[in-house]
């Protein structure tokens, strides 16, 4: 048996030379984007074309209906922004994690559990002050999104067992779990698959324009938005967080502290997963059923990879997702069209989004060339 | 009771062998393969039509095998070419590919999750007369197919081939260390693309003895997550190949046992699931912390 490598950060921090002028800088910024977030976008597309096209539909127009179904209308925005929701928090989840160098694929499972510990609480809040009712939830979500990203942080964190795996594995434990919990304790009678009660109505997280779906989830993810940007700009220990992130060995021979930042890396991003599904309980579908994320944990790594960990990207990706979702979900009833074309797009984004577009030769024979210069 | 134990048991236990060896031999080479699942299904959907198409489950198979080791050197291309993450590329590969499934099936054939195929010939149960009808040794070895036959050979050819051939140590060359394979003149990527095509057709096979095997259609949820099993057995079997087959029949007689109980009543299908994954856990944290407490302090 060899040993286990480690995983090196999906996607390393695009070099800044700050003796450049803003403006070429932003050109530079901009050409970056284009090349790390439009190719893999661009690809899926064009994959998603070709599965279209092979099945006797013309890419082009279902595009345009998508975009018409996603953002038409004052009210089809409003159900993007309700798709959006869950894949921010996911999303910034993610993002926060990655960050710090430390590789989960366990945001599904915090965002799962919240969600059922949110919907749970959420049904027996009749009668309790308003502001309490939600904020109550909502913390046991928490709680929930915390402990199940509480034993692979420890174990990286002390003894650096392999965080991706274990993360992954406890997505299926979560899941066995929380299947057996509704059906042993929480199912509602009457219900044919498994599902929780109806949160009561003051536990519910209030709509931002009532006929539309957009909660103040949404609200919650945005300002958990600004507070990953500030932590990785502003504070001491998100300079940490990057510095881990982009030369552990580095880092700790410096003397930061790089277990600190592994376990809140990972228990931060089950923290910010367990919020989401809080959020999504309480926010739109008011109960936990089977099925309750439809895979946001990995459109969140897709948003976050696809990103570069840069808040306003997260923010735009996030919406991108968003509309697909929603689009996609009504576009069906219009042309006879499977939802699957989403999970087409999103898949392909997620493997196009950390593949190294250079020719390996190429880029061998630029740095031999830059060597030379020196 | 127990004969129909032994012999569900070990028919659960032939698809999560298969995929768990191809899994092993790209952990081999030093690719987690988080794909498995897509390839399985793969296997599954391309077997299931051939077998149609031709009347012959031979012919499914090698269809099936040949689908999924197109899909497993694909994804092996893209980690190894152009260098993506191997855990977000199997991660998204699955969700493409599981979703193309999806849309093909219902954009294509006009079915929704299930494909039932005309024609198609399931593989044969091998019945060796004399055995058959003695207690245990009869569920053991007969009324298998042949899959469960490719399995039993090929493990110990796997572990020898590993051990003994040229390729064997070149593959684990480069799993062990990139660098000191390149410098020794091994063509490392190519190495870890053929290990990929050969998880791939190994997993495919795995979802043929699915769709072939026991129900003889397809169905886009049939591998039910048995492509994250089988990622399990060959951590847990350390991708040593008997270790992660013996770990396979152990989950499949979980499955087995589970299936059983459930129809006795008491036990939930649900936890009994998890228990794979929570072994992998606690293998994963015995040996990483033995590991750290043996070897000199190193850098996280």
């Amino acid at each position: 048996m060899t040993t286990t490598p480690r995983h090196s950060a999906p996607v390393a921090a695009p070099p800044t030379d700050p003796r450049q002028s803003p403006v070429r800088r932003a050109l530079v910024a901009t050409g970056r984007t284009l090349q790390y977030a439009g190719l893999p976008v661009g690809i899926a597309l064009v994959v998603g074309a070709i599965v279209l096209a092979a099945t006797g539909n013309d890419p082009l127009a279902v595009y345009g209906r998508l975009a018409s179904e996603a953002f038409g209308t004052p009210s089809r925005i409003n159900a993007t922004l309700a798709a959006t929701t869950p894949i921010l928090f996911t999303a910034v989840a993610a993002a926060f994690a990655y960050r710090a160098g430390v590789f989960t694929v366990g945001v599904e499972g915090s965002f799962v559990l919240g969600g059922l510990t949110a919907a749970v609480i959420g049904a027996r809040m009749e009668g309790v002050p308003p502001v309490v009712s939600v904020l109550l939830p909502l913390l046991g979500a928490t709680v929930a999104g915390v402990l199940v990203a509480a034993v692979p942080a420890v174990l990286r964190a002390l003894w650096g067992v392999d965080e991706v795996v274990t993360t992954l594995m406890f997505n299926f434990i979560v899941a066995g779990v929380a299947g057996w919990s509704v059906q042993a304790f929480f199912q509602e009678r009457g219900q044919a698959n498994s599902a929780t009660a109806y949160v009561s109505a003051n536990a519910e997280l209030p709509a931002l324009a009532p006929p539309g779906q957009t909660s103040w989830g949404l609200v919650i993810a945005l300002l958990l938005l600004v507070g990953y940007a500030v932590w990785m700009r502003f504070t001491t220990i998100g300079f940490e967080f990057r510095a881990v992130g982009s030369a552990p060995r580095f880092s700790a021979a410096q003397g930061l502290r790089v277990r600190t930042v592994l376990l809140i890396a990972l228990l931060g991003a089950g923290l910010i997963g367990g919020i989401g599904g809080g959020a999504h309980a309480l926010g739109l579908v008011h109960r936990y059923t089977e099925g309750f994320s439809a895979g946001f944990g990995f459109t969140g790594i897709a948003i976050a990879l696809l990103a570069r960990f840069n808040p306003i990207g997260i923010l735009v990706g996030a919406i991108l997702f968003g509309a697909l979702n929603a689009a996609g979900a009504t576009v069906q009833l219009f042309i006879d069209l499977p939802v699957q074309l989403i999970d087409i797009l999103e898949g392909t984004v997620m493997v196009f989004a950390v593949a190294v577009f250079t020719l390996p030769r190429l880029a061998r024979r630029r740095a031999a060339a830059k060597r030379g210069d020196a | 009771m127990i004969d129909a134990l032994i012999a569900s048991g070990l028919t659960l236990s032939v698809p999560l062998v298969l995929a768990a060896l191809g899994g092993a031999i790209h952990r081999i080479a030093g690719v987690v393969n988080i794909g498995l699942e897509s390839h399985m299904l793969t296997g599954a959907l391309f077997g299931a039509i051939v077998s149609g198409m031709t009347g012959n489950w031979a012919l499914g198979a090698l269809g099936g095998m040949l689908a999924g080791a197109f899909t497993g050197w694909v994804m092996s291309l893209l980690i190894t070419r152009l260098k993506g993450n191997e855990i977000i590329v199997g991660l998204g590969f699955n969700i493409a590919v599981i979703g193309t499934i999806g849309y093909v099936l219902r954009a294509g054939f006009g079915v929704s999750g299930t494909l039932q195929i005309d024609g198609l010939q399931r593989l044969p149960k091998i019945v060796i007369p004399g055995v058959h009808d003695v207690p245990i040794l009869g569920a053991l070895v007969s009324g298998k197919d042949p899959l469960f036959w490719l399995c039993v050979v090929l493990v110990p050819l796997l572990a020898w081939m590993l051990r003994n051939t040229r390729w064997g140590v070149r593959l684990r060359a480069t799993g062990a260390s990139e660098g000191a394979a390149t410098s020794l003149g091994l063509r490392t990527l190519g190495l870890r693309d053929g290990a990929g095509l050969i998880a791939g057709a190994l997993a495919a096979l795995g979802g043929v003895a699915l769709s072939l095997g026991t129900v003889g259609l397809f169905n886009e949820n049939m591998t039910a997550g048995r492509g994250y099993v089988a990622l399990a057995a060959f951590y847990f079997g350390r991708s040593r190949p008997l270790p992660t087959a013996l770990a396979c029949v152990l989950f499949g007689f979980f499955d087995a046992l589970q299936i059983r109980l459930q129809t006795v009543g008491g036990f939930n299908a649900d936890i009994i699931s998890t228990l794979p994954y929570v072994a992998v856990v606690v293998v994963l944290a015995v040996t990483g912390i033995r590991e750290r407490l043996t070897s000199a302090r190193k850098v996280s």
